[in-house]
């Protein structure tokens, strides 16, 4: 038996090991001290503001007080709803098809595999390229419904009428039918039927140019004088659409939809490629045609990876601006709020960025009280997707 | 079928046999499902056409124009598109060096911290330590970009980079490359950690058993295994950083500089996109408007080769423990 | 409902009272697959080399990819009876077994040709309706593999699948296959539970109640027992020589000795070939060739 002989190479030998090991853990717990930083640093920011106020009120131009994310919260819910009601479909139906459909045709197979190559190269496109498809795509559809531009009707639109309107001499509004919605003006010089805005409708009295004011109070609200323009309003439904989209949150809920698109379709197929073979094979020996099997067996079993999935991606969604700036534009706020799809909005994440860069520094403190509220959303998605993931390995288990 | 019938049909040699459903509407239904799931999957195929077509044909219309060249699109060392007055200057090179800045400086970040954070929670870390970071991680990566982007102008800007040095503008490449290190960090360190569990558990015992110490078998065994796994999160990370907008739209400024200080204001490809479509003075049509399509061309080849490398790389790692 | 309990009385019982019931006189019954010449013979008789084939297999030849798994294999498998396949492993015994019910087409590179007829259909054909077909011929695998649902959900899943069926049929539908699987007294109070709450051989009894409650005339088995602890093991083999009675069974078995006691006739496989064929006595007592010898003896395998 040999003695063992501990030379000083070997000693020094452990003590690198240990002294790496312990680097190793500063360098590690670096992580949780920046997120403790990160994570104090806005709440120390943001903290004041958040008021009950702030919450359902929209952005004042420099007035911090009275400014909130009202709409900003009403714009992420529409526009993530938008992106979720196309993303997941889609997504988890391509999954579906990758995973579950492996075709033996030989055009199929060659569109399969094409697929698949595809969908991790979208992976990793970067979100603003995205964002430039949306401008491209949606806000002005590639230029196919006309010439490229924002400020003018569409020539393809539903549940939007048009009128001019005119400010009398008495200072009432009334309007008028419009018959060329692409004439935006209109010089009044003969008698009209107009309506004021009480309802009541008169013929409008049209004063020669120079001619003096009438003196009747009610003469007055009634009349105009010759050669005064009158410019064109609309009036739009709930379910107002127009091609192409222009700037509104349709463009961006899908063009956010593109965003996480590939990671929908990479968390399901994942989810079910869990989904154990003997299980599919079970069903097979059942007599089930494929889509039984996948439709009976594998997607109820899939479900809370689907699911978990789906909710890391939509808190992707909600987090992401720059595609949404590029779609919408850097809006703020919107005077009458989103009323339809049509209408540009507030996100959060946009809100948030606007405020950062606003020259007023008391919006830095309102930027980190709306970073707050999205944190919370974000928690309370991520909480539900570990609750989902916990339940589903107990049921397991 | 009563209780008395089905007494009868246990006892005899009784067989299941009820009017069947039509076989054929079930093949037919599943031909429509499968039709259906085909359409889902085409629209993945549409997006990359879509970007494809989109990026071509109008950056066709960007170098087509009278006033544009090509090779000074690549050679010229000023970007003017964007700004307000003067002679327009529109070359690629100063957004090209602001990426690069501010990249370097996230990767300078990322890789050592990243890599390091993911030995320590593959070969070393307890359950415990484990429990806690890799939480934390999961959360850093949730963070909004937009929200770092925020975090370096108010914090890393003021608070740590102008008391170290009084040159750093308000705006500048050095606290954007510090929050898309952070950002790109748990990237970093999922991917790794990942490729360093690849590692079979036989040649870490096989070089402890040779007298090895962790560190030894750590540094010569594992992390050569796991090398081209460990290659592959650098290049996605690196992708990942080079496409990062928000961070760099709100503290790397909106002047784009040729230089390679890092305390200067360097806008970058991806911030002059987002500049660009953010503000209502710039016409569809107009050359400010299809040069983003140009900037967004060389933008998505080089992530674009950065990922294809990337998976590259990865397969041919996967192969090896396969 | 004491004729139902006998039902899960012991093989030996079982072996001596089993009835010789001529199957015409049923009114239930369906006819068999064949003609009616089966009918009439009881299972008793178990080395009558004159039975109705409930599986014909001629020259059939299958593959995966390049690789051959079978060389013309020639079987006849009587209805009725319980054939095992036995022969070490990747003999290409569990290749035919997921041939008869067309398993395999979920392998991709799997093709075969030759001749495969379950009763009037024809397996290999283009045309055959593979439902039709897995509803006919059902499949119980190694491991047990019941649905993450709950225990009823699991029997009805095929009848839901295949029949136009009320609620209360269906109640005695499940009812029916599980005491036909010698399963219904052990489960009837927590039907709506998960199956997956069962013990490893209930789970597996479970998947011959989901395989049965179709009425399929043929069942395969492939490896139904290497999953399953003995006393598992036990009933299950009790099982299945209770369900000879009305069932057609093929078993592939690793355990020569499960063979020599759940089955009625053996066929011994190797490197894709069927070395011999016959009554299980004579193929463990005395076997006509060499190898068949040996693998009986336990020299290899």
């Amino acid at each position: 038996m040999q003695d063992h002989v501990q030379t000083k190479r070997d000693r020094s030998r452990r003590w690198f090991d240990s002294g790496f090991s312990i680097t190793c853990l500063l360098i590690a717990s670096l992580v949780v001290v920046i997120l403790v930083c990160l994570i104090s640093g806005i709440l120390w920011q943001g903290a004041p503001w958040l008021r009950p106020s702030f919450l359902w009120n929209a952005h004042h131009e420099n007035q911090p007080n009275e400014s909130g994310i009202g709409q900003a919260i009403i714009g992420s819910g529409m526009v993530c709803l938008i992106c979720g009601m196309f993303a997941l479909p889609i997504g988890i139906g391509t999954a579906i098809f990758l995973e579950e459909f492996r075709p033996r045709n030989r055009w199929l197979k060659w569109f399969h595999n094409l697929v698949q190559l595809n969908i991790s190269n979208l992976a990793g496109v970067p979100s603003i390229v995205y964002g430039i498809l949306g401008v491209t795509a949606f806000v002005y559809m590639f230029g196919v419904f006309g010439k490229i531009q924002t400020d003018r009707p569409s020539d393809y639109e539903i549940g939007i009428h048009y009128m001019y309107q005119i400010k009398t001499i008495g200072g009432d509004y009334v309007t008028f039918p419009c018959e060329d919605k692409f004439q935006t003006l209109y010089s009044v010089d003969r008698p009209l039927m107009v309506t004021n805005a009480k309802g009541e409708t008169f013929e409008l009295n049209v004063l020669p140019k120079g001619a003096s004011r009438p003196s009747d109070d009610g003469l007055r609200s009634r009349s105009v004088f010759a050669g005064k323009n009158a410019s064109i309003t609309s009036q739009k439904e709930f379910y107002h659409m127009q091609l192409p989209f222009h700037k509104s949150a349709l463009a961006a809920g899908l063009t956010l939809a593109l965003v996480i698109l590939p990671i929908v379709i990479i968390a399901s197929q994942e989810a079910l490629r869990a989904v154990p073979n003997s299980l599919r094979e079970a069903a097979f020996g059942m007599g089930a045609t494929r889509w039984q099997v996948v439709r009976g067996t594998v997607i109820p079993s899939a479900t809370p990876g689907i699911m978990t999935g789906a909710i890391l991606a939509m808190s992707r969604a909600i987090g992401e601006a720059a595609p949404v700036l590029a779609v919408m534009g850097g809006v703020l706020s919107s005077t009458l709020g989103l009323t339809n799809l049509m209408d540009s909005t507030p996100t959060l994440p946009v809100t948030i960025y606007r405020w950062a860069q606003d020259d007023n520094r008391a919006f830095e403190g309102l930027s980190a009280a709306a970073i707050i509220v999205l944190l919370l959303f974000l928690l309370v998605m991520n909480s539900a997707a570990v609750l989902i993931r916990y339940r589903a390995e107990k049921n397991k288990g | 079928m009563a209780e008395a019938q089905l007494k009868k049909a246990y006892d005899g040699q009784w067989i299941p046999s009820y009017r069947l459903k039509s076989a054929v509407a079930s093949q037919r239904w599943q031909g429509f499902v499968v039709a259906m799931l085909i359409v889902c999957s085409t629209i993945t195929l549409a997006t990359t056409v879509g970007i494809i077509v989109m990026l071509v044909t109008n950056s066709i219309g960007f170098f087509s124009s009278d006033k544009v060249e090509l090779s000074k699109f690549l050679t010229d060392t000023q970007w003017t598109l964007g700004q307000s007055q003067g002679e327009i200057h529109y070359g690629i090179l100063p957004l090209l060096s602001g990426t690069f800045r501010i990249t370097a400086i996230a990767m300078l970040i990322a890789i050592p911290f990243g890599l390091i954070t993911a030995v320590y929670l593959s070969e070393y870390a307890s359950r415990r330590t484990r429990s806690i970071l890799k939480p934390a991680l999961e959360i850093l990566a949730g963070v909004p970009t937009v929200v770092l982007g925020y975090v370096a102008i108010v914090f890393i800007t003021p608070y740590f980079l102008q008391s170290l040095d009084d040159g750093f503008k308000a705006f500048n490449a050095a606290s954007a490359g510090i929050a898309v290190g952070v950002l790109c960090l748990p990237l970093v360190t999922s991917l790794a950690e990942d490729a360093l569990q690849a590692v079979p558990k036989t040649l870490r015992e096989g070089a402890l058993g040779l007298g090895s110490t962790k560190f030894e078998t750590t540094m010569k065994v594992v992390l050569p295994a796991a090398l081209s796994g460990i290659v592959s999160a650098f290049l996605l990370a690196l992708a990942r950083a080079i496409g990062e907008t928000m961070v760099v739209a709100l503290a790397a400024g909106s002047s784009p500089t040729f230089s390679l200080d890092p305390r200067l204001q360097s806008q970058t490809m991806t911030g002059y996109i987002v500049n660009t479509f953010q503000s209502d003075t710039v016409v569809p049509g107009s050359i400010a408007y299809h040069s983003v399509y140009a900037v967004a061309v060389v933008l998505f080849l080089i992530t674009l080769m950065l990922t294809l490398l990337g998976q590259w790389v990865r397969r041919r790692y996967q192969e090896v423990y396969q | 409902m004491s004729t139902i309990e006998s039902a899960g009385s012991p093989v030996s019982r079982v072996r001596k009272i089993m009835p010789s019931r001529n199957i015409a006189d049923e009114p239930n019954a369906h006819a068999p697959m064949g003609v009616e010449g089966a009918a009439g013979r009881g299972p008793e008789k178990m080395n009558d080399e004159g039975l109705q084939p409930a599986i014909e297999i001629e020259n059939f030849d299958a593959f995966y990819g390049d690789y051959q798994a079978l060389h013309r294999v020639t079987l006849r498998i009587p209805e009725r009876r319980v054939t095992a396949f036995i022969g070490p492993s990747g003999c290409g015994k569990s290749t035919l077994l997921r041939w008869i019910n067309r398993m395999n087409d979920v392998v991709a590179t799997a093709r075969a040709e030759g001749k495969l007829r379950v009763g009037d259909i024809d397996v290999l054909s283009r045309s055959t309706n593979v439902v039709d077909l897995r509803r006919n011929v059902g499949i119980v695998f190694q491991k047990p593999t019941p649905f993450p649902k709950s225990i009823y959900d699991n029997v009805a899943y095929g009848p839901r699948l295949h029949f136009k069926i009320n609620a209360a049929e269906l109640d005695n539908l499940v009812e029916w296959s599980l005491k036909k699987a010698a399963l219904w007294d052990e489960v009837k109070n927590r039907l709506h539970q998960s199956a997956h709450g069962l013990s490893g051989g209930q789970q597996q009894r479970l998947c011959i109640a989901r395989a049965i409650a179709v009425g399929p005339k043929i069942l395969l088995m492939d490896e139904p027992c290497s999953a399953l602890d003995p006393a598992s093991t036990a009933r299950v083999e009790d099982l299945i020589f209770e369900l000879r009675e009305q069932f057609t069974i093929v078993i592939v078995t690793h355990n020569m000795h499960q063979a020599a006691r759940v089955s009625d006739r053996t066929a011994f496989f190797y490197q894709g070939h069927i070395v011999e064929e016959g009554v299980t006595d004579q193929v463990f007592t005395k076997p006509k060739q060499k190898q068949t010898e040996d693998y009986v003896t336990g020299k290899f395998g």
